[in-house]
């Protein structure tokens, strides 16, 4: 791992901590409104966010230790859960998310948190870059002897150079991407990472109108019955 | 009473505010904390595994170590994962992550072992 890489791990460890505070500090907060209920809740949402970041580069730290178990993991409970956690930010943002499963392999091959992780983040990018009241996708289907799971947003096209990257399979360090402002890319990288670890593909297909951004995961043969 | 273990000051206060109406004494130190206990035994133990000087388990070690006070509970705040591991024989009765806790489950065992 690069310099640079390890120098953002070392401020996340270093973060982990103030926004911890910062979130306790603010669901400590008594005899509020209405109002500033909501204002308490949004902090508390936001520094969950955050906390969720930090923590992924910090396990991003730890995946040369092999510590991440690969088991059968049905995807599409994964989908369900941070769709679930995600709920609130598309809400707020005015956004909405089609939902379509059509896998008929339920059950891959993956850690379940690094799975997590990457639809996390999918999903998250796809909040930012979608505009007002215009769907987000969320598609689990099976390709060939894979599952894919693609999240397609509405948003600026993702630069040439990003795409390559991804086709490539691994991008090297965050780097902010400028037709998608406000982004260091952290999202991708992270997404990277735990793909590699988990041996699974990801990749990015570039629309007119948008972005779809996509994870292949092996289908877990151990429960199968046929 | 309840003693409240966190180098981390902020932090301690949050815990100490959840606790209620309870008395609460912070000690932001396992050491300050284990003088505290020659004088008084508190009905249950809030605190963090990394603390500033001896670490958590070094305190727990030395609370155990004496009779009257290794019947004292400890409940474990940390963003380490530890739930996995049994630490009874530490005294420790629980395990509350700092990334997701919320002032209710602190209350939970607030009311659980001093009442």
């Amino acid at each position: 791992m690069d310099e640079e890489v390890n120098n953002i791990l070392l401020v996340a460890t270093e973060l982990k901590s103030p926004l911890a505070t910062l979130r306790q500090m603010a669901l400590s907060l008594g005899g509020l409104d209405v109002n500033n209920k909501i204002v308490r809740d949004d902090m508390v949402a936001v520094s969950d966010r955050a906390i969720r970041q930090v923590n992924d580069l910090m396990r991003i730290g730890k995946l040369g230790d092999r510590l991440f178990e690969m088991e059968p993991v049905a995807v599409r409970g994964v989908c369900d859960e941070v769709t679930r956690e995600l709920q609130y930010l598309f809400h707020f943002n005015k956004r909405d998310l089609f939902i379509r499963y059509s896998n008929r392999a339920r059950l891959v091959t993956a850690n379940y948190e690094l799975l997590k992780s990457i639809i996390y983040n999918y999903l998250l990018n796809a909040v930012y870059y979608t505009g007002d009241g215009v769907k987000s996708e969320l598609v689990v289907k099976d390709i060939h002897d894979k599952v894919r799971v693609i999240v397609r947003d509405y948003g600026p096209s993702l630069p040439v150079d990003v795409w390559r990257e991804m086709k490539r399979g691994f991008i090297e360090k965050p780097t902010s991407i400028a037709m998608r402002p406000g982004t260091g890319g952290l999202g991708l990288y992270i997404a990277s990472r735990f793909s590699r670890y988990m041996g699974a593909g990801i990749g990015a297909v570039r629309h007119r109108d948008g972005t779809s951004f996509y994870v292949d995961l092996t289908v877990s043969k151990q429960a199968r019955l046929f | 009473m309840v003693f409240v273990i966190d180098s981390n000051i902020e932090m301690a206060n949050c815990v100490a505010k959840a606790c209620g109406d309870c008395v609460v004494k912070i000690f932001h130190n396992a050491i300050e904390a284990m003088q505290a206990l020659d004088n008084c035994l508190p009905s249950l133990i809030f605190m963090d595994i990394d603390l500033t000087g001896p670490n958590g388990f070094s305190f727990l070690n030395e609370v155990i170590s004496y009779e009257d006070t290794s019947k004292v509970p400890a409940v474990i705040i940390s963003d380490l994962d530890l739930s996995k591991f049994d630490l009874s024989m530490y005294g420790v009765v629980g395990f509350l992550n700092k990334d997701t806790m919320k002032p209710e489950d602190i209350t939970e065992y607030v009311t659980k072992y001093t009442q």
